[in-house]
């Protein structure tokens, strides 16, 4: 089975939500974030989480910059992600074993 | 009845006796009282010439590039202040003596219905905040100065009639997408004609004389016609006090050593350029490459332009009236009438209004309203009535108001046309109050922000939390032990399309910087071309230190070729 980017796929996913912290005039969320639809993933240094959702908004095609924007809305304060893990997988299992 | 328009040094009332010793040229309005705004302008002139003193010792005293910087800047800002206040008070001691105050004391009318022959407008607050001028950063501005990072230190100043404020200074780099400042500058005395003219100061922050790209023979002339020039353009600057002449408000100085701050870009706002919200605003660039601090600007200013005009925020009259409760004649309920804003609020009681309880009635009044005096016959000792009419939709809603007297009834009716007068000049600031926050009192240039923050000192264990999730999975459905589900696959899998080059050297950018103290964090700049899907692609990151030639020939089918990282 392979992944096919662009088609729709169901994931297990954790919801964070994380409330933006104050720095001076702006809020900002504290890290960093790497890729996009128009990014070369090969190039990953990490390889941990993925973006699905940002606030209700669809995080699977976009663009760096599309994705950039979405997390750094002056107006919101919170923001609800939806990310998926590959260790998500191993964890759900080890509980269904046990 | 109080009025608030009413403004005079002294209030005469049309026909008494003093006003006709007036006539008579018994006496001299500005002999019969000092004017208190010009004690006041002379004090803030004295108080900016011992300001003057300071910076000169201060920069005197500099041993860092920096700190000269800010001196200059505030010794340059205490010199246009002095020239403005200087030029101002002779303007208005040529006025006196003209006879010509631009002020004159307004009286009474006892029996005259209608407007007077010259009216003046209310004044208003102005503040302009969230200033930011985008930068256009070339691609050769990355080879032009290899291994240094030219800097620059920028700031703003801004003048509306003889006021003049700054802003904080900015070091800019060409990591930087735009020169944002923070400041909010507030002028309290603005008139709805009024112009408030901004001027981006810059300079460089490395010696001039080390620069590369200007040629020495250019800098030393630039220098010397400045201190050629200075003399006349002290002299225009006393002509035209208040900035509508076209020479720039800043003037060098060029008897001190030190860094020297260049005109940059200039333009001028006025009451069409305010609006509750973000405009954008062409900019005139006043200096090109050869300027030593020369910085590449896109053209444009973006800023939040407010302006409060003091008949929407003040009460503008007051006083007794009595209104209809209802439909029939009879009814006529008492009560504390108050005229703010674009609302005549009805209290019942005085004190009410300052209580913050909410009104009988409020009567809308806006450019749309139509006011009528008249006298009524039917309701007898208290003829004197004010119609106020509006129209909603289809409907028109006439509120009937006595007043206690025939003088009450000129006063309210004044106190009105010179509402409508003020919302015809100041447009758009009556719609509604434009919000303005009081500037707070700026901070000094912060040391680096401190490690501990709560991003540091939070940890989250993955586990803790997906140990929840589970917990639903396993309630939830089945589990799907032996095969790996489908989505695992995105983790795994190569991208189905090949790509050739594999050793694109893309420097990745740092994940998160400390803030800088002297802006907000920055923005790598995301304006690098994008990576484009044609055959001729090629490898471009936001700051490339290196460039590997390699990739130009390698690549050809237009994959994309960086892996960006951005603080968010």
């Amino acid at each position: 089975m392979s992944y096919i980017p662009g088609q729709p796929v169901t994931a297990v996913v954790q919801r964070v939500e994380i409330h933006k912290l104050r720095q001076g005039e702006n809020l900002i969320l504290g890290f960093s974030i790497g890729g996009g639809i128009d990014q070369d993933p090969s190039q990953n240094p990490f390889s941990e989480d993925k973006t699905d959702k940002v606030n209700g908004w669809d995080m699977t095609m976009v663009t760096h910059d599309q994705a950039r924007k979405r997390l750094t809305k002056r107006s919101e304060e919170v923001v609800r992600l939806l990310v998926t893990r590959q260790s998500l997988q191993k964890a759900v299992q080890q509980s269904m074993l046990s | 009845m109080f009025s608030r328009n009413h403004r005079s040094r002294v209030t005469v009332a049309r026909g008494s006796a003093l006003e006709m010793e007036f006539k008579r040229g018994r006496f001299r309005l500005s002999l019969f009282s000092d004017p208190p705004e010009d004690t006041e302008l002379q004090r803030k002139l004295d108080h900016e010439i011992r300001m003057r003193e300071g910076a000169c010792k201060l920069l005197a005293a500099c041993s860092q590039r920096e700190q000269a910087l800010e001196a200059t800047k505030s010794l340059l800002v205490c010199n246009s202040r002095i020239l403005s206040y200087m030029g101002e008070l002779q303007r208005r001691k040529e006025a006196q003596v003209l006879g010509k105050t631009g002020r004159r004391p307004s009286g009474w009318c006892w029996c005259r219905i209608g407007p007077p022959a010259e009216r003046s407008p209310c004044h208003g607050r102005v503040c302009i905040s969230d200033l930011r001028i985008p930068l256009m950063w070339k691609d050769t501005e990355y080879f032009k100065n290899k291994g240094d990072l030219h800097r620059w230190a920028v700031f703003l100043l801004l003048q509306l009639g003889e006021h003049i404020q700054d802003t904080e200074m900015i070091l800019v780099d060409r990591t930087l997408t735009d020169i944002s400042f923070q400041s909010n500058v507030l002028f309290t005395e603005a008139g709805p004609d009024f112009e408030l003219r901004l001027e981006l100061y810059g300079a460089c922050v490395e010696e001039e004389g080390a620069l590369t790209g200007a040629p020495k023979r250019l800098a030393t002339k630039l220098s010397s016609s400045l201190g050629r020039s200075s003399g006349r353009r002290v002299r225009a600057s006393l002509d035209s006090a208040g900035g509508s002449g076209s020479s720039p408000i800043l003037l060098p100085t060029p008897a001190v050593s030190g860094p020297r701050y260049h005109l940059l870009a200039h333009t001028t706002l006025t009451l069409a350029a305010v609006q509750d919200g973000f405009r954008t605003h062409d900019l005139t660039l006043a200096s090109h490459e050869e300027n030593p601090a020369w910085l590449p600007l896109y053209g444009s200013v973006c800023c939040r332009l407010a302006a409060q005009p003091l008949c929407m925020t003040q009460p503008t009259a007051s006083g007794t009236l009595r209104v209809q409760q209802a439909v029939e004649m009879q009814n006529w309920v008492r009560v504390h009438g108050v005229l703010k804003g674009t609302n005549l609020f009805c209290y019942r009681r005085p004190e009410d209004a300052d209580t913050g309880e909410e009104p009988l009635l409020t009567i809308a009044i806006n450019k749309e309203t139509r006011v009528r005096a008249g006298e009524l016959d039917q309701a007898p000792g208290r003829p004197f009535t004010l119609s106020i009419s509006n129209q909603y939709g289809d409907d028109e809603v006439t509120h009937t108001l006595q007043t206690e007297s025939r003088e009450a009834l000129q006063s309210w009716m004044e106190a009105l046309w010179q509402l409508f007068f003020d919302m015809s000049q100041w447009k758009q600031c009556c719609d509604e109050i434009m919000k303005i926050e009081t500037p707070a009192p700026r901070k000094p240039p912060q040391a680096l922000a401190k490690q501990g923050s709560l991003y540091h000192e939070m940890a989250i264990e993955p586990l803790d939390d997906i140990a929840a999730v589970t917990d639903i999975l396993t309630q939830r459905e089945g589990a799907r032990l032996e095969t790996p589900p489908p989505w695992l696959a995105m983790f795994t899998d190569q991208p189905a399309l090949p790509h050739p080059c594999s050793a694109a050297s893309v420097a990745p950018a740092p994940a998160w910087t400390q803030p800088l103290p002297w802006g907000r964090p920055r923005t790598f700049s995301l304006d690098a071309v994008p990576p484009d899907h044609s055959p001729r692609a090629r490898s471009v990151a936001p700051l490339p230190p290196q460039r590997s030639p390699r990739t130009r020939d390698l690549c050809s089918k237009g994959q994309p070729r960086t892996w960006l990282q951005s603080p968010v």
